[in-house]
């Protein structure tokens, strides 16, 4: 018999995120309106267009009703008790890393994202997004030497707003989904990369997002565009400090892959999940999008979701150009009071194109873990191939797993191929592990990992240990 | 006149017998005479041929056609749902005996009142439009019964509703074949309640054949106690709109139940499978088949729900769904979903989409055959499976060639 405390005692690891950093922010008032709308877009010195694009989305947000079909039931979130915008106070602009605020250098220094010149991860240029600011981007001139762009959102509105005019909101339209719209009324900050044409991005790019404020809100947008021929592997790692409140995160990232371009967008998600009794914790709303615009173009999305209270999101490709690739692997882990319906959409559109899903949930305590995925075939979609390998484990007698594929075909010269199981950590194995002398919460974090050995594969090197290693202290206490 | 006019405004107690039961559908209906299109199970259904279906005028008498030869079995007894007087037949080792209005009102009263509306649409609407005449209840007792087969049928011009209710007693095993026909434009109602009580074992067929512009709403509701094994085998074609609802709960676990259909769509028809098995309690079985075939401009749809709450540990469930998608018009929405708390359980789904094999076809065509009888030799394996696991049926050869041509 598994000792039930011992197994729980897995995962309750406390969240070793959740400091606060003490810093003076520039906050504006809480609530939602036209006027916040063109507040935000004047503090960012934005040009009409994009202050057009933001009213256009609040309008037809305001038309639009919150959604209810994702199996999570969570409060109503009070969209007007949110302040929109919220920066840390600086002087100017900064030009250089030694002008930022030592606190916040300390702040990601703490996170593990060092950020000072002689701290730098070695060959990974970080982009460090602070509530609703960029707060410095690394390694932008050695990236520039390869004509890579990789600076801020709103930087790049500035300097390239032939191109921000050009994708922003060609992938996930304002109108998209009732999160989209609110995203691209008061979204922030985030990242934008654009990697020339015949250039493989040198390095691995990589953005942090960090909320800092309880009552703040953070809507961050990314968008990478890969032109033809080209490559980039993009990581993306989030936390929040603990409050009592709801914390609400509604992004949206927009990736373009045009001729023989590959993105591969990786995301490690450790928002703060709220205590054991579900008071706190992030809800994140996100809207994940890639384009395979291009003809034998890829974009590939991996993620380890393992925090937030609530989280939403369906990283999603629309697979136009001719055998064009789309993936996603996915490791979704819920604990506690934990809710999660997250999976995929893969519309192939194109001929010839293929993707594959492989998505493996976790749920342990009294969470709710569900996979609700779309492969859709379109009817010029001849000669595609979807497969798709949904597993569930399930730890203790509480916690549920559900699994909500939906599969739609038009062509008949395509094949689609569904399976999902579901299991538990057995018994056999742990005595097993156990009887060879490896101590219960190790075999049970190997179990773990070799469960998700297929997602953690396809995560980049520094991912995929640092991966392993959350889902280990996350699951710790919970196995029982 | 619209279907629903009889309910909404009031006119459904002059053609039907009126029983507290029948009053709580029909009030729920006049509250909400539709289904609500935001439900995921009414989702995909096409609004137009809902309309279709409901758009006739109402009758209590329907047309029973004659038995197709390949239904013939000399052995069975026939039942025709509305058309059959007094059925009461004792033997040494079994019995069937009608129930009596209020015997059924006992037993469907929770089934009716339990679940949403949206859920039970289709069983709300039978039951506020069928008839005493039209009800038919039966309680099944003993051995070695010979096997039944039950008819109903639908009248051109018109929308009949059916309603049966099956109580399986103790120890009983059955062997029952249902075949619905429906006849030239016209609409068929039939909710199906079966009761298996300890230690029954029901081998049930449902054959649903329709005609040019028949619409279906076929609800099956199964009630399932400790040891029983209920095994389902059901074919579905030629309905313009048809929608076969299957509502399987094993009340306390520690049962069986095997389900193999299968549906085929022509022309623009639309047919669509929704099954939903619920477990609540331990050591439950499933096995579950669901096999489509669209051709033409069709659409098929398979929802197949498993239900696995925390009381049914040693759940052992298995559902798969598979799909043949023959034309580039045509189309498939296939979802096979798991919801699971239990943790030692066996649990898993798949669904595929395809055409036919490309390799088995190569293969046949390189020992002589034509491409059309290929084609056609592939079609009948993908029938046979299902065709085999339905009971009663002694022609199977005949129905299969009616099939395929």
């Amino acid at each position: 018999m598994i000792n039930e405390n011992l197994v729980n005692n897995v995962v309750a690891e406390p969240y070793k995120y959740g400091f606060v950093t003490d810093i003076e922010t520039e906050k504006i008032s809480k609530g939602l309106d036209e006027g916040v709308i063109r507040l935000i877009s004047q503090k960012k010195e934005e040009p009409k267009y994009l202050l057009d694009f933001r009213l256009n989305a609040f309008k037809k947000w305001q038309k639009m009703q919150e959604p209810d079909w994702a199996n999570l039931g969570y409060k109503k979130i009070d969209y007007q008790d949110i302040i929109y915008y919220s920066a840390p106070k600086q002087k100017e602009k900064v030009s250089s890393l030694d002008e930022v605020d030592p606190k916040l250098l300390e702040t990601f220094d703490k996170l593990g994202i060092p950020l000072t010149e002689q701290k730098r991860l070695t060959n990974v240029a970080v982009d460090a997004v602070f509530d609703s600011v960029s707060i410095a981007t690394t390694y932008k001139e050695q990236l520039a030497e390869h004509g890579v762009i990789f600076c801020s959102i709103s930087e790049a509105v500035k300097e390239h707003p032939e191109l921000i005019e050009k994708y922003l909101g060609s992938v996930v339209p304002a109108s998209d989904n009732y999160f989209a719209a609110l995203n691209s009324a008061v979204f922030s900050d985030g990242s934008f990369v654009y990697i020339p044409k015949d250039v493989k991005c040198p390095m691995d790019l990589s953005s942090y997002f960090r909320i800092n404020s309880g009552d703040s809100g953070q809507f961050e947008r990314t968008l990478i565009i890969a032109e033809e021929s080209s490559s980039v592997s993009y990581l993306e790692g989030c936390t929040a400090p603990m409050f009592d409140t709801n914390t609400l995160h509604a992004a949206v990232v927009e990736l373009i892959a045009l001729d023989n371009a590959s993105i591969k967008y990786s995301t490690v998600q450790n928002w703060y999940a709220g205590n054991e009794n579900g008071v706190g914790g992030i809800f994140n709303f996100v809207t994940k999008r890639g384009k395979c615009l291009g003809k034998k173009s890829k974009i590939s999305w991996s993620q380890v979701e393992t925090g937030s209270a609530i989280t939403w999101k369906y990283p999603s490709c629309l697979l136009i150009g001719e055998e064009s690739v789309g993936e996603f692997y996915s490791v979704a882990l819920t604990n506690n009071l934990q809710k999660a319906d997250t999976g995929t959409k893969m519309i192939h559109i194109g001929a010839k194109t293929k993707s594959t899903i492989v998505s493996k949930g976790i749920s342990a305590g009294q969470s709710n873990n569900s996979y609700r995925g779309l492969v859709k075939m379109g009817s010029k979609a001849n000669g595609s191939r979807n497969y798709s390998q949904c597993d569930s484990m399930l730890i203790g007698d509480q916690a549920s797993a559900n699994t909500f594929p939906y599969i739609n075909s038009q062509q008949p010269n395509s094949e689609v191929e569904h399976e999902a199981s579901t299991c538990r950590i057995s018994e056999d194995q742990l005595f097993y592990l156990q009887s060879r002398g490896i101590e219960f919460e190790e075999a049970v974090s190997m179990m773990v990992s070799g469960f998700c050995r297929d997602v953690f594969n396809q995560l980049p090197m520094e991912f995929a240990a640092e991966a392993d290693k959350l889902l280990a202290l996350k699951l710790e206490g919970s196995v029982g | 006149m619209h279907i629903l006019d009889y309910i909404t405004k009031e006119k459904v107690n002059l053609l039907t017998r009126s029983s507290k039961i029948q009053d709580f559908c029909t009030s729920k209906l006049r509250a909400h005479p539709l289904p609500k299109k935001q439900n995921e199970t009414w989702r995909l259904a096409n609004k137009k041929k809902l309309s279709a279906l409901l758009a006739y005028e109402f009758d209590i008498k329907s047309s029973d056609p004659d038995i197709p030869p390949y239904l013939s079995n000399k052995k069975a007894i026939n039942i025709w749902i509305g058309n059959t007087n007094q059925l009461n037949l004792k033997e040494k080792n079994w019995e069937i005996k009608e129930l009596k209005s209020q015997e059924i009102d006992d037993l469907i009263e929770e089934k009716l009142k339990s679940s949403n509306t949206e859920e039970n649409w289709s069983n709300l609407l039978n039951l506020s439009l069928s008839s005493e005449k039209n009800i038919l209840g039966i309680k099944i007792s003993g051995d070695n019964l010979p096997p039944l087969q039950i008819f109903c049928s639908s009248k051109s011009n018109y929308f009949n509703s059916k309603t049966l209710i099956l109580f399986i007693d103790k120890n009983t095993k059955a062997n029952i074949l249902q075949v619905n026909s429906g006849a030239k434009n016209s609409s068929l109602s039939l909710s199906t309640y079966i009761f298996l009580e300890e230690k029954s074992k029901v081998n049930h067929g449902v054959i649903s054949s329709g005609n040019d512009k028949s619409n279906i709403l076929n609800s099956l509701n199964i009630k399932q106690n400790a040891n029983t094994d209920y095994n389902l085998g059901s074919i579905q074609f030629q309905y313009d709109f048809a929608r076969f609802e299957i509502d399987v709960n094993q009340i306390e676990g520690n049962a069986k139940t095997k389900i193999k259909g299968m549906q085929v769509s022509n022309n623009d028809e639309q047919n669509g499978t929704f099954s939903k098995v619920e477990f609540n309690g331990p050591n439950g079985y499933l096995d579950q088949l669901n096999k489509s075939l669209a051709n033409d401009k069709s659409h098929s749809i398979f929802d197949g729900s498993i239900i696995v709450p925390k009381t049914a540990q040693k759940t052992d469930a298995s559902q798969l769904s598979r799909n043949l998608l023959l034309s580039n018009t045509a189309k498939i929405d296939t979802k096979p979903q798991l919801e699971i708390i239990a943790d030692d359980v066996k649990c898993k789904h798949g669904a595929t989409i395809s055409e036919l094999n490309k390799d088995e076809l190569f293969y046949m065509r390189s020992r002589g055959l034509t491409f059309a009888e290929a084609s056609k030799l592939q079609l009948k394996s993908y029938y046979q499976e299902i065709i085999d696991s339905i009971p009663v049926l002694e022609q199977r050869i005949e129905f299969l060639d009616h099939l395929l041509n």
